[in-house]
């Protein structure tokens, strides 16, 4: 696309790095900030710049935070001795919003994988360690995606603590059927592993 | 399953086709480079979304456009009719990512669609399978599984995946001169996982295959030679386990998994030699037709469908009466839909009116249907 105004293809240009966002919108994005006040585009701008430069990573647990420890660590009436370890903020946000879970979190921020030169020491493992060594913690739930780098990376936490002779327990997150979901639909690697894992009725 | 229409939109040299297939036999003719064989690797790009020939996507598009598209309309051998289609399109388009969907529904995964029709294709270069190395036979019998069997194609993908997440360990490790025992440990237990399940399914096959290649290579050789088909593993002698643990010191100084499922290969033997050493050419022949004749009975059995059966060029390299005895096995009741291409016209319509089989014969010149 061509553009008289070197402003206009220069911000079209920015606005097409984030994810999702094409050519066509990103000059929709442009066009409309252009017709907005200058004081509301001011705004804005000086909103992004603040939460990039401000933002925290909880010291605990590495979640993202505005002060030095999160409001989920600093939260009394969470279970400080469980510990759910997930990937990533967004697991964070999805495990909150069941409003079902009363422990606190460990971020690793990924999963280990060589392909992508992610090795255990550019995850938050050896903080994790810290943790537990520290006596407090005495159960890690593991919801990491069940894929095979999900996997790998349990492994290795796990294999870790019992060379260490850590008495801490570990669980995973169950996984099967999909609640109200018809069996047919079910695809035969999970219906298989529900079947492996399956529970006693209650 | 049977292809009843394709169409097709710049694949290859076909700018655009329109065709209806028969039921039964489809003879294809054309002079060399008219398009036959880019008419089947369309319905072979139905069935397993990519090209036989051609690794690239991009390659397939007509020269001088920017996107492909190769639409199909399937269904059931039990519908004589084809009351009821499922339409498969497979779409390229240039910097962007292919599409496949059924029925108007786009596939999430595009492996899931893999299955939907079995498909077994018999082609010149087939010799290669004998001749080439390991892999081409792997290929084979990878295919023909991941078409039974999802748990199978999974395994598989799972196990390319932790292979070459291992893989890039080994050579950071070289790289930084380091080793972490807990982390070799994590990819080798999920190799052993997924390659104890291959390594199970693949001895399955070949007791399901043997006795149907044995019969077939018997009709076609009207040979008293004795063949034999076998699967080579390493785990034939040690377990997973043991053999990871054998080579460990040897992966770490070459950098990369040394021994595994990805090796194994399928023996060929004839009076107890290598098929590629005493064979004569008539006799591998025969071994390769034999077997892909086994293969789409297998398939046929266990998805309780026909599979569609390509023949690409392959008359010319027969003699007389090897082509007889194929055409009476695949015009018989125990084969569905099949597609053959030749440049000779005239020789296959001779030998199909002397069945009295019913066929259709679509004669093709540069992309165009005559
Ligand atoms: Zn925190």
């Amino acid at each position: 696309m061509e553009f008289p105004s070197k402003l206009i293809s220069d911000s079209v240009e920015v606005f097409s790095k984030l994810p999702g966002i094409g050519k066509k919108t990103a000059l929709r994005l442009v066009l409309h900030l252009l017709n907005q006040p200058i004081e509301d585009v001011r705004d804005f701008g000086q909103t992004i710049i603040r939460m990039r430069e401000s933002i925290k990573y909880c010291k605990k647990c590495h979640n993202i935070s505005d002060g030095e420890v999160c409001s989920i660590c600093s939260n009394r009436s969470r279970q400080k001795q469980l510990v759910c370890v997930v990937e990533t903020l967004r697991d964070v946000l999805a495990i909150e919003n069941t409003q079902n879970y009363r422990g606190i979190y460990h971020v690793l921020g990924g999963v280990i994988s060589p392909l992508e030169g992610v090795g255990p020491e550019k995850l938050q493992i050896s903080s994790l360690f810290e943790r537990i060594q520290s006596g407090e913690i005495t159960e890690l739930i593991m919801a990491l995606s069940p894929t095979m780098e999900g996997d790998t990376t349990v492994f290795y936490i796990n294999k870790k603590l019992q060379e260490e002779q850590l008495d801490v327990k570990v669980t995973m997150l169950a996984r099967g059927v999909s609640f109200g979901g018809e069996l047919q639909y079910v695809d035969e690697v999970t219906l298989s592993r529900a079947l492996a894992t399956r529970l006693p009725y209650e | 399953m049977r292809i009843e229409k394709l169409n097709l939109a710049n694949f290859k040299n076909y700018p655009e086709l329109m065709v209806d297939f028969n039921k039964g036999i489809n003879i294809i003719t054309g002079l060399n480079g008219a398009g036959k064989t880019n008419l089947l690797d369309a319905i072979y790009y139905l069935c397993f979304t990519k090209s036989y020939y051609q690794n690239s996507d991009s390659q397939n598009i007509l020269h001088e456009n920017n996107y492909f598209r190769v639409e199909g309309a399937f269904c059931k051998d039990t519908d004589p009719d084809a009351a009821q289609n499922t339409a498969i399109s497979v779409a390229f388009m240039k910097g962007k990512k292919k599409q496949v969907d059924k029925n108007k529904v786009v596939y999430d995964k595009i492996s899931d669609h893999i299955g939907f029709c079995p498909l077994v294709l018999i082609e010149p270069d087939d010799v290669q399978i004998i001749k080439g190395g390991s892999k081409e036979r792997r290929k084979l019998m990878d295919t023909a599984l991941s078409q039974v069997d999802r748990e199978y194609l999974l395994a598989y993908m799972k196990y390319e995946r932790t292979r070459s997440q291992r893989n890039a360990l080994l050579k950071q490790f070289a790289e930084r001169r380091t080793f972490d025992e807990n982390l070799i440990l994590g990819y080798d237990q999920q190799l052993i996982s997924s390659g104890n399940l291959i390594y199970e399914k693949r001895k399955t096959i070949l007791a399901a295959l043997n006795p149907i290649f044995l019969d077939f290579y018997e009709i076609l050789s009207g040979g008293k030679e004795k063949v034999e088909f076998h699967y080579n593993s390493v785990l034939n002698d040690l377990s997973f386990e043991e053999c990871l643990l054998k080579n460990r010191e040897k992966d770490r100084i070459m950098q990369r998994t040394t021994a595994g499922i990805h090796g194994d290969d399928w023996a060929f033997e004839i009076k107890d030699h290598p098929l590629k050493k005493l064979g004569s050419q008539g006799q591998q022949k025969s071994f390769l037709i034999a077997l892909k004749l086994a293969l789409h009975q297998y398939l046929k059995k266990e998805r309780n469908t026909n599979p569609l059966l390509l023949l690409d060029d392959i008359f010319d390299k027969l003699d007389v009466e090897r082509i007889e005895m194929l055409l009476k096995l695949v015009t018989g009741e125990d084969f569905g839909q099949v597609f053959i291409t030749d440049t000779d016209g005239e020789r296959l319509e001779s030998l199909l009116v002397n069945r009295k089989t019913d066929y259709q014969h679509f004669k093709i010149n540069s992309g165009k249907l005559l």
